[in-house]
């Protein structure tokens, strides 16, 4: 576009923005027809169970709560892609879910929704040991362990499902620190989880996660697809500043040459939007499905650089 | 939670003129106590801010802590005993033949003693038995009890974290994990963690190389208070007659400051704090 084309445009865009009626609130997000129940299409089996981890556990005594949402259309002779949700789960999902896999923009996927654990206090004048934190916003590998070393076995014994083991197949989301968890999980683990849903991610000076936005510009990139949601809304606090964070993280995503997408909004540290937009996430995430997800699928010029110029191939 | 919701003003100085500073302890009046260790002092600083020798020849006392009977306990590490004064200044043998840093005491007289060159903590029950309860942490230093005593926190001065405990009726520890994450100084891969100190809300106090951190009941840094000289920030207490005055020792001194939180005094009855919510 030259110049003139250039300035017409904005012309064009202020005017426009100056007559456009106020349409909307700030962080007023509706829901739409994939988030409700509609006529005609199967219901998935919602079962709720509960888990204390043992001693030798990386959350010693934890106890959790857990839902998980089996699709009728579950092929049980294979094993399952799913998503794994913290926080007990959100957005909708179960009836999200029901849509998507009914209009096939889905595969059919089991959603693993579970909460953090606690150490229950053994009397009532005291608190439980409240792990939230130390397995959200905490970095490395030790939430992601404990899916896939205890987690997933417990329940595939216990509710006679088998879950893929295969990348494309592993899906993780959450909010707030919740997101940040789904997050590192990948980032830990990328063989077994290649699609993330962050909404108003912690990506913050709690336990270290602001030095995400660092490593990933110089980390080799990693085989998994994210997208983020956030707002001008969120938080600003001693840890930092989530609506700064959520764009330094899509900046470097980026840069790093990773598939990102992000819907940023002017909403507050909630899920409102998160909830609105999870189905239009949900096909994002699962689009071109079971085609592999590769690293670095963008080629980012400057991801090629640094350090992609030192080496080439694989190990 | 920022610095300036936690205290006000500035440093000031308690008392001066020591050789390393330690083991700040705080009776029901409110009054402070500490130990010099290389001189093997207790120091007694009494309300009006006079500060007196409270014991002499102590062992090169070190962590002290009032106990639910009035009674002033101290690691008394060069004799490898764990001691209580009486309000005299006359000290008994509590326990003996083990090595010691700091300890706390539980209202129904449960005693956990760090032992950081032996890598454990021990428990010292009512009888005066004593027993290990804890191996493996690099330097087990600062210790600690949740306000609802439930908990126990133990903190490693060469790593990252503090490590929380659930307290058995027995005594034992259960369900040992990393809990409260600690900023670390550029170039330094230990946090310098020493001493330990709660607030009635669930606040960990953490003296560190770096200052004093504090953290929310969730174990996250929420903020971090300047050291109030360079040198070695070895402890931290809440005193005064409303428990609303916060003192460390840094070195040679002992400093205080006004706090907009309160302490607790582990001898009183157990204090449920707000359940954290994020």
């Amino acid at each position: 576009m030259n110049l003139a084309a250039c300035s017409r445009v904005a012309v064009f865009l202020c005017t426009a923005l100056l007559l456009a009626p106020s349409v909307r609130a700030a962080d007023d997000y509706v829901p739409g027809p994939d988030s409700k129940p509609q006529e005609g299409v199967p219901k998935g089996e919602v079962i709720k169970g509960s888990y204390t981890s043992g001693e030798k556990s990386v959350f010693p005594g934890g106890y959790r709560d857990y839902t998980l949402y089996i699709p009728q259309q579950l092929d049980r002779s294979k094993a399952a892609p799913f998503m794994v949700l913290q926080d007990n789960g959100g957005y909708s999902a179960p009836v999200a879910f029901d849509n998507l896999i009914h209009k096939k923009e889905i595969p059919a996927l089991i959603g693993i929704f579970i909460g953090h654990s606690r150490v229950k206090a053994l009397n009532t004048n005291a608190l439980d040991r409240f792990n939230r934190s130390y397995e959200y916003d905490g970095l490395g590998g030790e939430y992601a362990r404990f899916l896939i070393d205890e987690f997933f076995p417990m329940i595939e014994a216990k509710h006679g499902i088998k879950l893929s083991t295969n990348a494309v197949d592993g899906s993780i989301g959450g909010a707030s620190s919740g997101a940040i968890c789904a997050f590192t999980a990948a980032w830990e683990r990328p063989d077994r989880f290649s699609r993330v849903f962050s909404s108003i991610g912690t990506y913050v000076g709690l336990r270290g996660g602001d030095e995400y936005r660092v490593l990933l510009r110089k980390m080799e990139p990693k085989p998994f697809r994210i997208f983020l949601q956030d707002g001008s809304g969120d938080l600003n606090i001693y840890g930092g500043d989530w609506w700064m964070a959520n764009q330094e993280m899509q900046r470097a995503l980026e840069w790093a040459g990773y598939d990102v997408k992000h819907v940023w909004g002017d909403g507050a540290h909630n899920g409102k939007h998160a909830t609105a937009v999870f189905p239009d996430a949900l096909r994002w995430l699962w689009r071109d499905y079971p085609a592999p997800i590769k690293a670095n699928p963008t080629a980012s010029r400057r991801c090629r650089r640094l350090p992609l110029s030192m080496v080439s191939g694989r190990w | 939670m920022q610095t300036t919701s936690i205290v006000d003003g500035e440093w000031e100085v308690v008392s001066s003129g020591h050789k390393f500073t330690e083991g700040p302890a705080v009776n029901a009046k409110g009054e402070l106590f500490f130990t010099d260790i290389p001189n093997s002092r207790i120091h007694k600083v009494n309300l009006d801010g006079k500060v007196s020798i409270f014991a002499e020849d102590t062992g090169n006392a070190n962590g002290l802590k009032f106990g639910p009977d009035g009674r002033l306990y101290a690691c008394a590490n060069g004799k490898k005993q764990i001691v209580a004064y009486d309000e005299s200044g006359k000290a008994s043998v509590v326990a003996e033949g083990l090595e010691s840093n700091d300890l706390t005491i539980t209202q129904d007289g449960k005693i956990y003693v760090t032992d950081p060159n032996n890598k454990q903590v021990w428990f010292i029950a009512k009888d005066g038995s004593k027993k290990v309860v804890d191996k493996g942490l690099n330097f087990p230093n600062g210790v600690c009890l949740s306000p609802d005593q439930s908990l126990l926190y133990v903190c490693d001065t060469r790593g990252q974290f503090v490590f929380s405990y659930q307290i058995a009726p027995d005594g034992t520890l259960a369900y040992k994990q990393r809990y409260h994450h600690l900023h670390l100084v550029d170039g330094s891969m230990q946090s310098g963690a020493d001493g330990m100190e709660v607030d009635t809300e669930g606040r960990l106090y953490v003296t560190t190389e770096m200052g004093l951190q504090f953290c929310d009941q969730a174990g996250r840094v929420n903020g971090i208070l300047a050291k109030p000289q360079s040198a070695w920030l070895s402890n931290v207490a809440f005193g005064g007659p409303d428990l609303k005055t916060l003192y460390v020792t840094c070195g040679d001194k002992v400093y205080k400051r006004a706090a907009k939180v309160k302490g607790v005094l582990t001898f009183n009855a157990p204090i449920k704090p707000q359940a954290p919510r994020l």
